[in-house]
């Protein structure tokens, strides 16, 4: 009895450091940011745009890889936007245009500018779901604006790209 | 009890007996940790409370670690970040910085019952020395801990803590580059390595020397220690004060353990001198103590000059403590406001441990040892008092964590340390409650045996 009630003190009085837990994620709000990018008449077949998402006007943290996105218009004129961090040991791909492909410069992975999955090089032989980019979620409103709104996918790990397919993640509001 | 149930008890226990068997081939069984099956006074294992409290340190600040940034221009604001954006960061930070400065209270309140109770003899010097060294790294853990900040009253500190590094004799001009570097960008950085690596190895290296070989773990006195960390940071939440700022003149004083040293150089006194000559003197006095008082005599009320040495030690500290603090608002300049009249200021304190010691020395001379007064009659609750004390006690406990979560769903954070810190007050005094109510069961049981006992040879 003395026990059970000495036990049930003990449980109440340390549950509230349970909660700490929360100390080690950084905030919700900033994956959550909507940022715009681009207006899609600035944009043809092939052209490409670099940029950092969430971006915080702090250089160092912009700079970070981890928020390194590329915005594409691929050749058959859709919008993608892909996770920068090379899914191998994070190298930086660049986009080749005149290849329609992302490119690492450090061990050669090769993904498709449809939907980042990679088809060549060391990214190409891991399994899935870690063979493949990371998404921007993007919404384009009526102006033309492109808006990001999130991420699909776990950067610098993969996408489970069987279950979502590229083309829902370009949203038209 | 069921019997799936006591098998378990037993397996449980036999697993913890095979543990605790193999753990006799390592270094840990060096130290026996005894549990008091009654209450026993605080002051005696005030040592184990700070070694405690050091252990919630260690933990916290290596949890601050994650986001701090040791760099002159970032540290500041990623403290801001912990203060005001990192979920809980608020808690984080209130729970290390009270629980350093309760560090050093409960250090210096170990030293005084130590030296009143004359512990430094009895073969006790190396324990004693270790545990002078390791105050002095208590401080200067604190000092480089604040000072990471890099706010207003921070740069107070390096300022002088590098100046009179540098007015030291002989070595000071080589001495104080090794921690300032090439400047602030430098400095910071190696703050931070003393703070979390350096100052705490040198202290967990002295500690394994200091620490008796029996250690008193008191849980229900622990768990209102914890109590206490968190009712003051309820009370008082920590500050984040101003970023430091070159261009401006504010009046700042320093942590309440160096304020005696602020004192000193407000009237004026050589920087060298005031900030370590005078500190330094001080913690060699107590150095020295067991190697002076060879006397065979324990107790304060038997040793009349070393008593009346403690409290002067004691009114100097609390008398300099407090003028330190002192700042006269009513004056225009900076200057003005934080000058100390060195004559009055010199006079004073010499006249306050001259009074004291000889007031102390001559009263415990003529004071003739009293007769112990008799023992008081124990308080035995009978088994369903404490039980029914203990349910109260689980009921407030629980209304108490309650208050700490709602608390802090509308953003109350001090709130809710103030209710968690008497969350874990009330705890332990359920445990002593507990542990009580055990007492008087076996003294029952003896009770009952004895009578048994009786009947039977009659």
């Amino acid at each position: 009895m003395l026990q059970g009630i000495l036990a049930a003190a003990a449980i109440v009085v340390i549950s509230p450091f349970t909660m700490f837990i929360n100390f080690f994620y950084r905030k919700e709000e900033e994956r959550e940011l909507r940022q715009k990018i681009a207006n899609i008449r600035d944009l043809s077949p092939g052209s490409y745009i670099y940029f950092s998402y969430p971006q915080t006007g702090d250089p160092k943290v912009d700079n970070d890889p981890f928020r390194q996105y590329v915005l594409i218009m691929t050749h058959d004129g859709q919008l993608r936007v892909y996770s920068r961090v090379c899914v191998h040991l994070w190298c930086l791909p660049a986009y080749i245009p005149t290849k329609g492909q992302l490119i690492c410069p450090c061990h050669g992975s090769i993904y498709r500018e449809s939907d980042g999955v990679a088809v060549d090089g060391p990214a190409a032989y891991q399994s899935y779901p870690t063979n493949a980019l990371p998404m921007g979620r993007v919404e384009v409103d009526n102006n033309g604006d492109i808006w990001m709104v999130g991420v699909e996918g776990r950067i610098g790990y993969g996408r489970e790209w069987r279950n979502v397919k590229p083309e829902d993640l370009v949203k038209r509001v | 009890m069921s019997s799936s149930a006591r098998s378990m008890r037993e397996l449980v226990n036999n697993l913890w007996r095979w543990t605790v068997d193999r753990l006799e081939r390592t270094t840990i069984v060096v130290y026996k940790f005894t549990v008091p099956k009654q209450y026993v006074s605080p002051f005696g294992y005030l040592g184990t409370l700070t070694a405690i409290v050091f252990a919630i340190l260690g933990v916290s600040g290596a949890f601050l670690m994650f986001y701090y940034r040791p760099d002159v221009e970032l540290a500041y604001l990623s403290v801001k970040e912990i203060q005001e954006k990192v979920p809980f960061g608020f808690i984080m930070r209130n729970i290390h910085y009270h629980a350093s400065n309760l560090m050093v209270l409960l250090a210096v309140l170990h030293l005084y019952y130590q030296y009143f109770s004359g512990r430094y003899k009895i073969k006790n010097e190396v324990l004693w020395v270790t545990g002078v060294i390791l105050g002095v790294l208590t401080v200067l853990e604190a000092y480089t801990g604040y000072n990471l900040i890099m706010n207003q009253r921070a740069m107070l500190a390096v300022n002088i803590g590098m100046g009179l590094t540098f007015s030291a004799p002989i070595l000071g001009p080589s001495v104080a580059p090794i921690f300032l570097g090439g400047g602030l960008f430098d400095l910071v950085i190696r703050f931070y390595a003393l703070h979390v690596f350096i100052l705490p190895l040198l202290m967990l290296l002295l500690a394994a020397v200091h620490f008796p070989r029996a250690l008193i773990m008191d849980f229900p006195v622990i768990s209102a220690v914890v109590g206490v960390i968190f009712i003051s940071a309820g009370l008082f939440p920590a500050e984040l004060g101003i970023k430091f700022d070159l261009t401006r003149g504010i009046v700042e004083v320093p942590e309440w353990y160096l304020t005696a040293i602020y004192a000193f150089l407000r009237a004026g006194t050589e920087r060298f001198t005031a900030g370590a000559l005078l500190p330094l003197l001080f913690v060699i006095l107590f150095l020295i103590v067991p190697f002076v008082d060879r006397s065979r005599k324990l107790s304060w009320k038997d040793r009349p000059f070393f008593t009346g040495l403690g409290v002067a030690s004691i009114a100097l500290i609390a008398i300099t403590t407090v003028w330190g603090f002192y700042v006269d608002f009513s004056k225009e300049t900076a200057f003005d406001q934080l000058y100390v009249e060195p004559t009055l200021f010199y006079s004073t304190i010499g006249g306050v441990t001259l009074v004291s010691f000889y007031a102390t020395y001559f009263y415990m001379s003529r004071q003739k040892r009293g007769v112990r007064p008799p023992p008081t009659r124990p308080i035995m609750l009978s088994p369903k008092t404490s039980t029914s004390l203990m349910i109260t006690l689980l009921v407030f406990i629980a209304g108490a964590v309650a208050a700490t979560f709602y608390t802090y769903s509308i953003n109350l954070p001090n709130h809710s340390m103030f209710y968690l810190g008497i969350a874990f007050f009330l705890f332990g005094l359920l445990l002593h409650i507990y542990r009580h109510s055990l007492s008087v069961e076996e003294r029952l049981k003896a009770q009952k045996q004895q009578q048994k006992a009786e009947i039977t040879n009659q």
